[in-house]
């Protein structure tokens, strides 16, 4: 290859990731794959860093009254949209009113809001009618909808309707002529980026580009991507198969690390509205006799460095992380489960229980459950399907038998399951709850509990009993945590470990 | 002959109807949620409900169909769900792939298909007709993507000849556009070159018994030429028919391949649709599929008429 061609190629960082972009507006669309192109292209007032505090990153300080109850902010100066116009504090007020209204935190800040309004081009203000003490954090939080900041015009969009200009302030300005959706999206560097001076970590600090180019390639096929990564086609995979892992590692020219040290929690979900899991016994029939191990080692094979036992609902690692309460995931007795079941009244109703095929992890928690429900003696309804029928078939309230359901799986990314703000899948607030429907007054007293607390240890005090609680009334079952391998070529350095691929500080040689 | 292509024509149009309600009618009872999927796995029932009215999947079906017809008959395909793009600028960038995929493995596949079916038919029962007899029959058996892996293991990953993936424009020159459509035509081709050569073989048996072939080697023609100029003519018929219904099993076995070689094409966009009901853009799809398979039947018609002059419409 020619020196020039050898230079322009060490410029460019060909990447595979998770999934397809198959839209790229992060808050109409709240898959972690468009949150993680996002995060090139819009910038944020907040980042959390590795220990996950939030951190200014837009803002150039913050504010607020005595009483909690109005935050000013001040943004940097010399921040621009990838368009050439300043970022405005009107940006940043309609970016947030459109991002809060997608958002369970946002949503929270705006049932007690006053007014958030630009006081001038480079301050706005939030008026509260009772202090939110986690502001900062719903601000700078990594799980999706991050609160991005756009252009006035475009954020103005409603927020249930897609944006169609990808106009941000990000270091990468998104390059749509070239976006083919399934196959491939261009990000070229923004020359008028300005960085923050403090060391990168996470969302945080300095986002320098060491690339001008980066290319999304899209392969459906994780065979293809292996191969393709063997062949130095592409550079960086984010999220390879675990079966094919051992044959990446096996090559010299290959570096291959746990990606997302905040993993991801498995789970399956119990219809609290109908027989038998409508009854609190029989969810428990279910906890008591499950052991989390089958369903890891169905996922992730015997890699032991893949996954964890998770005795609770919170993500390990994390500062709130408890196993209050979780004895009851420890039993792992068939026995102990055939006895509450008897307990509960169970009379031999068919158990729906919706399995999505094409996901890895809902076909191999599926059949373990499958299983699991044999043993103890329950009547089982295996439904096979896709994952975007069980989409659907989810938010059904209807009976089983009537198009309804009994059990879905699924899982939760472990940035999600950090604290109850951004973790719809732990609400027991009944009608209003995430598919199940629990209803637990004492669950939702809890988190409620969380909001306030003014310190870690109070923090922690409000999560050892949402734990408990959590556990004690079945909210869903946790079927285990585990994480997962990102892959490299060795010309690449600079990739850190997190919930997202951070492509800033990340060089390529030739 | 021009009074029937335009019969042909139009009776495309009562064809293009049908497949245009079944295809709406089956999409409309199909289980899934286009919103449940764009709402994201944290996302509330309310929040799912708001989507679907904004995109207007709650409305009732023949509101939704007059609306899809309409909107057609103006040559507006409508945008898609997912991507907000209009499905013609979806369908237009993938269409260069998808094409030049099912070209390329369409010659191949007739360069390497014909002649053996002619050489099995002129060997008839000697070892080289079990030969590529015993191929075909491989060909028929091994799957799209086995052929496709183990290609790109051999081709790409071990003598490094070729790419695992991926697509160039035929823009970008000739050799790079081809460089990314060898392993994927070769693999595709698999499956088409077994079935046209055991075509060819058994209209070439046929033909080789008719008194003309023995006249023509009474008279000392070569047999090459006896072959491939009076025999092949005369067997092109069903040739031609069974090229243009493998035509249906390139637009199948492309969805395959394009997954396997990361090509971007109308495949893996079908997919992606339908896994995400896209609505919009598997209707787009759907409708383009069975007009070129309309088309391609239009074609072989005609080729007959030019194949075999004793043909009248």
């Amino acid at each position: 290859m020619p020196a020039i061609s050898q230079g322009a190629a060490a410029k460019t960082i060909k990447f595979v990731p998770q999934a397809n972009l198959a839209n790229f507006d992060p808050i109409w669309g709240t898959q972690y794959v468009v949150r993680n192109a996002a995060a090139l292209v819009w910038d944020t007032l907040y980042g959390v860093n590795d220990k996950l505090e939030p951190q200014r990153q837009m803002v150039e300080s913050e504010e607020v009254s005595s009483d909690g109850l109005t935050w000013t902010f001040k943004l940097r100066s010399g921040l621009k949209f990838h368009d050439g116009a300043p970022v405005l504090a009107k940006d940043c007020v309609a970016s947030l009113k459109r991002w809060a209204a997608r958002d369970p935190m946002g949503l929270m800040i705006i049932a007690q809001q006053n007014e958030l309004s630009a006081v001038n081009d480079t301050t706005f203000k939030w008026s509260l009618k009772k202090p939110f003490a986690k502001m900062l954090f719903a601000l700078g939080k990594n799980n999706s909808p991050c609160s991005f900041i756009m252009p006035e015009r475009i954020a103005l969009t409603d927020p249930f309707k897609q944006i169609t200009e990808y106009i941000g302030s990000g270091p990468m300005k998104f390059v749509q002529k070239d976006w083919v959706p399934g196959a491939k999206a261009v990000f070229e560097k923004f020359a008028d980026y300005k960085p923050r001076e403090e060391k990168a970590s996470w969302l945080s600090g300095g986002k320098n580009m060491l690339v001008d180019r980066i290319e999304w390639i899209i392969m459906p096929d994780p065979a293809t991507a292996a191969a393709a990564l063997q062949n130095g086609e592409v550079d960086w995979w984010e999220l390879p198969l675990p079966d094919l892992v051992p044959v990446l590692k096996a090559n010299s020219n290959i570096l291959v690390d746990i990606g997302d040290p905040l993993g991801s929690i498995g789970s399956f979900r119990m219809n609290h509205l109908y027989p038998p899991f409508d009854k609190l016994k029989a969810r428990q029939a279910i906890l008591a006799a499950m052991n989390q191990e089958d369903y890891m080692r169905a996922l992730v094979g015997d890699d032991k460095n893949l996954w964890k036992p998770l005795p609770g609902f919170f993500t390990p690692g994390t500062p709130l992380y408890t196993e209050a309460g979780g004895d009851i995931l420890k039993m792992r007795s068939i026995e102990a489960g055939k006895k509450l079941l008897a307990e509960s009244g169970y009379n031999n109703e068919p158990v729906t229980c919706v399995v999505a095929q094409d996901q890895l992890a809902t076909k191999a928690f599926g059949d373990v459950t499958a299983d699991l429900l044999k043993k103890l003696g329950m009547n089982v309804d295996f439904v096979a399907t896709d994952w975007g029928t069980t989409g659907a078939r989810r938010a059904q309230k209807t009976p089983p038998g009537q198009g309804g359901w009994n059990m879905f799986h699924t899982w939760h990314s472990g940035a999600d399951c950090i604290n109850p703000a951004p973790y719809t899948a732990i609400r027991a607030n009944g009608d209003k709850a995430w598919f199940g429907w629990p209803n637990s007054p004492e669950v939702e007293g809890d988190i409620a509990t969380w909001f306030e607390a003014k310190n870690l240890a109070e923090e922690k005090s409000a999560i050892d009993k949402l734990n408990k609680d959590a556990i004690d009334f079945v909210v869903y079952a946790p079927t285990g945590f585990f994480l997962s391998y990102t892959a490299w070529r060795k010309n690449i350095s600079g990739i850190v470990k997190g919930p997202l691929p951070f492509f800033w500080n990340v060089s390529k040689s030739a | 002959m021009l009074a029937y292509v335009v019969r042909r024509i139009l009776a495309t149009v009562p064809v293009m109807a049908i497949v245009a309600l079944f295809v709406f009618s089956l999409l409309y009872i199909a289980p899934g949620d286009p919103a449940a999927v764009i709402a994201g796995d944290q996302a509330t029932p309310q929040d799912i409900e708001r989507i679907r009215a904004t995109l207007g999947l709650d409305r009732p079906f023949l509101v939704r169909f007059g609306e899809w017809v309409w909107n057609i008959l103006h040559a507006d395909f409508g945008t898609s769900i997912f991507t907000g793009l209009p499905v013609t600028q979806l369908i237009a960038q993938r269409i260069e792939p998808t094409f030049s995929l099912m070209i390329v493995t369409l010659i191949f596949a007739i360069v390497v298909a014909v002649p053996i079916g002619v050489l099995a038919a002129w060997k008839a029962g000697t070892v080289i007709d079990r030969a590529f007899m015993a191929f075909a029959v491989f060909g028929f058996s091994v799957p799209v993507f086995v052929v496709g892996y183990v290609l790109a293991y051999i081709f790409a990953l071990q003598l490094e000849w070729l790419p695992v993936q991926g697509y160039t424009p035929i823009s970008a020159g000739i050799w790079p556009w081809m460089k990314n459509l060898i392993l994927p035509a070769a693999a595709l081709g698999f499956i088409y070159i077994a079935l046209i050569a055991r075509i060819t073989r058994t209209a070439m048996l046929e033909v080789l018994q008719q008194d003309y072939i023995k006249t023509a080697r009474a008279k000392g023609l070569g047999e090459g030429r006896i072959l491939f100029l009076h025999a092949l003519k005369n067997a092109a018929v069903p040739i031609v028919t069974v090229i243009g219904i493998g035509v249906a099993l390139l637009i199948g076995g492309a969805v395959v391949t394009e997954s396997v070689f990361a090509i971007p094409g109308l495949g893996r966009l079908t997919i992606d649709a339908i896994l995400r009901r896209d609505y919009p853009v598997i209707q787009g799809l759907v409708l383009l599929f069975s007009f070129v398979y309309v088309l391609i039947n239009l074609m072989v018609d005609l080729a007959y008429i030019v194949l075999d002059p004793r043909i009248r419409y």
